[in-house]
């Protein structure tokens, strides 16, 4: 075949030269008849020529594509001004071109090619030699331009050069440009000791923390460079050095994973911490399958149209650092949450990331959130275990929950506590103090109330949160959902804790029995008890037994309403005496006392007893006060003392005697009228009031906090304003005085009444006959000392006495009633001034007459 | 060479006629058809324009002697 066909051309190429040369017009022969002597010189000259020609030129210099020489001559045409000739061009081409099959024409790009080259030959045949040497389409006097379009015209002027759209560097027939370009190459392949190629795949063992042949880390620089033996021209070494930026990051990033990893077994990081090791490592990985496809991509030359023209290998530098750029960015963040996250464990650690995740960046956002995702799982485990059973596993330390070991009354207070160092910024305190709430809530009814009913609560709480009670339902970026769980996981419990305290532990009934007991509220037991033993605690103190006491409280309890009590409050309450001197009464030592057991003890805490015992001690001496007043006054009643017996007397001591009692009955008075008001004030404003208050509180309390503060609030009002706190000191101080003055006024006037009937009985005795003068003789042996005195004086002498006496007598009482007096006034002067605690309302009780502040006009 | 193929190949050869009208090459039927077939061979255009360049010039002027020829490259 390849015979023929050369024989075929061969015979096509003569016959083309023939018939250009007998297309000769200025041929010699005036009879144009085209002899076809294949044998003329001529003929054969040019036959040769041809041959030389065709074979000298075997590659054509262009791309073979036939719709762009068809553009480019239809440009050409339209440019030149013959659109209609362009229109119909561009017809014919596209007929030409659509026929396809056996008979037509396979190259036609040679065919469009040739036609072109021959009308421009033509052209600049027509236009004169001397643009021969120039490129053909740089010709400047173009006859067909047509003048009518002046840009057209300048438009063509002067920019020939691109008009084809097509480079034409076979054109120049001394190849400049060929040699301009060889030279570049050497050029470039002089400065460039090393190959781009290998630089690439350098880079590449760079970023996998490798060394490669010419590119190392540096430890001076701190980073990968380029050796500088290596000769490189300045931009490619820059380049390298931007480049492995991301080895060096990548280095920091592995390092630390693999310190973490080496400290896995130590137990030294946290669950977080492996968690975080997890997440970089995935990112590492995703890391090394772009490495991998880069360096597949590296070796694969990209692919041209033309098959012989050659090209540089895909990745260049610069490539790399387009396909490194996103890259970088994941690679910093990391290394940045790593050297944050170094010395952080358990929740800071969390913390610490989140707040870098607060970020504009659409692309970073979804890193860190990924990346949070499962750093904050093992927390979110935690708090869920935590907030639905109580459970608090936390080996390394990382919750922010802390438990310690107390004892079963002192589990709620102290047992468990935030660690506000391990507390993650995007859960907020009050979450944190709900989270912990809870789970203390259900230990406390774990361990100290025995209830097993939370568990039912619990699966509730999560049921209606939405989510479940398996592991892993919750994660980072579901904060909300987290704390619906948490207050719903809350309200439940509360709610359920708060029922067993009120319904199984009777906290409400123990409230009140206290109140009643303790604050003497229960006043008809509190009288029966003062009865009883009020004799035995005018006693020394080391004198009395606790068991005694123990039955004359039983003795109390049974004789009043106390007895209709609950059986249960009535086992706790005891008779305690409080640590004495040798010096005191039975009167300064003596309480009761009230055993909470667990769990109330919660409430009632030792220091809580504590105030209790010290508001009992005053309400009982403000009793005890109470008391002696109300028994002198039954001494003082008239009908003992009838007038018909004095009228023996002399007028002296009868006016004396009657100014006396009169006075006494005065003291008194006004003695029992401030006792009075200062026990209604302490009953009704304070006891009362406080409790009110407190049951109202109870009512709404909502969980055991509530109740403690409420409880703590109840107790605080009460011990103010019984003016028992500490800014109250010296009104305390003065009202004991106070009361003791009042206790020696009960002596005295005891003492004075014992000395009337005396006197009574005297004069009874003398007015008598003799019988009863001798009975009654008999019973005033026993009494007085001095048996004979009376009697034997006479009358006379006993007038003389009883002045005497009433004389005595009624100094004292001048003296206690001044001191009372004196005192009060000092009392009720100071109330006004006291600005941390109402006592307005004790003021107007006392002062209900504006009496004393008239007396003594209070500045 | 059946009538199909002769149809294309006489239709092909009139618009390639057309065409080169158009762009005024000066080349006729003839010429044109024997060109045509020396390309579909796989010769290079651009030396067949060269060679068509060369032997018009040389008609186009006096014919030149052969010693001005060989100067050619």
């Amino acid at each position: 075949m390849e015979e023929e066909d050369q024989q075929k051309i061969l015979d096509l190429v003569k016959e083309l030269v023939h018939r250009l040369l007998s297309q000769n017009p200025s041929s010699k022969a005036p009879n144009s008849n085209p002899n076809h002597n294949p044998n003329a010189p001529d003929f054969q000259n040019a036959l040769r020529y041809a041959i030389r020609i065709l074979s000298s030129r075997l590659t054509p210099s262009i791309a073979p594509d036939a719709a762009a020489i068809a553009e480019s001559i239809k440009r050409r045409l339209a440019t030149q001004g013959k659109s209609s000739q362009a229109l119909t061009f561009a017809d014919l081409f596209n007929k030409f071109a659509l026929k396809t099959g056996p008979g037509s024409i396979n190259n036609k790009w040679a065919v469009l090619y040739l036609l072109k080259i021959i009308s421009e030959d033509r052209k600049t045949a027509n236009n004169g030699p001397n643009s021969v040497a120039l490129l053909p389409n740089l010709a400047l006097n173009d006859p067909d331009l047509k003048n009518d379009s002046r840009v057209l015209h300048n438009l063509t002027r002067g920019d020939r050069g691109w008009d084809n759209g097509v480079l034409l560097v076979a054109k120049d027939p001394e190849n400049l440009r060929e040699i301009a370009f060889k030279e570049y190459v050497n050029l470039v392949r002089e400065e460039n000791e090393v190959s781009e190629e290998v630089l690439v795949r350098d880079v590449l063992y760079a970023c996998q923390g490798i060394d490669g042949k010419y590119v190392k880390f540096d430890a001076n620089v701190d980073g990968y460079a380029l050796l500088d033996t290596v000769k490189v021209p300045r931009a490619t070494r820059l380049i390298v050095r931007k480049l492995c930026e991301l080895g060096w990051l990548f280095r920091k990033v592995k390092g630390y994973i693999s310190e973490s990893m080496d400290r896995f077994p130590a137990e030294d990081v946290g669950t977080v911490g492996q968690a975080f090791c997890a997440a970089l490592q995935d990112e590492l990985s995703e890391y090394y399958k772009l490495l991998a496809v880069l360096e597949a991509q590296a070796m694969n030359p990209i692919p041209l149209v033309s098959e012989t023209a050659s090209s540089g290998n895909y990745l260049s530098l610069r490539r790399l650092s387009v396909w490194f750029a996103e890259p970088m960015v994941k690679m910093r963040l990391m290394a940045v949450l790593v050297d944050k996250c170094r010395v952080l464990r358990g929740g800071a650690m969390a913390g610490a990331i989140h707040l870098h995740a607060q970020h504009g960046d659409p692309l970073v956002h979804e890193f860190m959130r990924s990346l949070l995702q499962r750093v904050c799982s093992p927390l979110f485990e935690m708090v869920r275990s935590w907030v639905l059973e109580g459970e608090l596993e936390d080996i390394f330390a990382e919750f922010f929950v802390v438990g310690q070991p107390v004892k079963a009354e002192s589990l709620w207070r102290e047992g468990y506590r935030l660690h506000a160092g391990m507390l993650p910024s995007f859960i907020s305190q009050s979450l944190a103090q709900r989270i912990l709430r809870t789970g203390k809530s259900i230990n406390f009814l774990r361990v100290c109330c025995d209830d097993r009913g939370w568990a039912d609560t619990a699966t509730e709480a999560a049921t209606a949160a939405g989510t479940t009670t398996r592991r892993g339902s919750l994660g980072y970026g579901e904060t909300d959902a987290l704390e619906t769980l948490v207050v719903e996981a809350a309200k439940r419990i509360d709610k359920h804790l708060l029922d067993v305290m009120y319904t199984r532990f009777k906290f409400k009934e123990h409230c009140l029995a206290i109140k009643q007991y303790l604050l003497l509220g229960q006043g008809d037991f509190v009288q029966y008890l003062m009865d009883i033993v009020g004799p035995e605690l005018s006693e020394p103190a080391n004198t009395i037994s606790s068991f005694k006491l123990a039955g004359l409280l039983e003795s109390a309890i049974r004789s009043s309403n106390a007895q209709y009590d609950d059986c249960d409050i009535l086992d706790r309450l005891r008779v305690k005496m409080m640590p004495h001197g040798t010096g005191d009464r039975g009167w300064d030592v003596f309480s009761l006392e009230y055993d909470a057991r667990v769990p109330l003890d919660t409430v009632f805490t030792e220091s809580v007893m504590g105030r209790y015992l010290r508001i009992f001690n005053f309400l009982w001496k403000l009793r005890r006060v109470e008391h002696v007043l109300i028994g002198a006054w039954k001494m003082m009643k008239p009908n003992c003392i009838t007038s018909r017996s004095f009228t023996k007397l002399q007028g002296a001591v009868k006016l004396q005697l009657l100014s006396t009692l009169r006075r006494c009955q005065v003291l008194w008075n006004e003695m029992n009228h401030f006792v009075t008001n200062l026990q209604y004030y302490i009953m009704f404003e304070v006891l009362e009031v406080s409790w009110s208050n407190f049951s109202n509180e109870m009512e709404v309390a909502k969980d055991l906090d509530d109740l403690l503060a409420a409880h703590e609030q109840y107790l605080h009002s009460i011990v103010e304003k019984s003016l028992l706190g500490e800014r109250s000191q010296p009104l305390y101080k003065s009202l004991f005085v106070l009361f003791d003055l009042i206790l020696r006024f009960r002596s005295h006037a005891d003492r004075l009444y014992e000395g009337i009937h005396e006197l009574q009985a005297r004069t009874m005795a003398s007015s008598l006959p003799s019988q009863d003068k001798n009975k009654s003789r008999r019973q005033t042996s026993d009494k007085s000392s001095e048996p004979g005195s009376w009697i034997s004086d006479g009358r006379k002498a006993l007038t003389q006495r009883a002045g005497e006496f009433l004389r005595n007598m009624g100094q004292e009482l001048d003296a206690i009633a001044k001191e009372y007096t004196t005192l009060l006034e000092g009392f009720l002067s100071q109330l006004p001034v006291q600005q941390h605690v109402d006592l307005k309302f004790l003021l107007f009780r006392l002062d209900f007459t504006k009496f004393y502040s008239q007396v003594n006009p209070i500045k | 060479m059946d009538p199909d193929a002769a149809k294309t190949t006489r239709e092909s050869l009139d618009l390639a006629f057309r065409i080169s009208n158009i762009m005024d090459t000066g080349l006729d039927r003839q010429v044109l058809s024997v060109l045509i077939a020396l390309c579909d061979f796989g010769l290079n255009p651009e030396a067949l324009a060269a060679v068509v360049k060369e032997l018009t010039r040389e008609c186009s002027s006096s014919l030149p002697t052969p010693s001005a020829l060989s100067s050619v490259p």
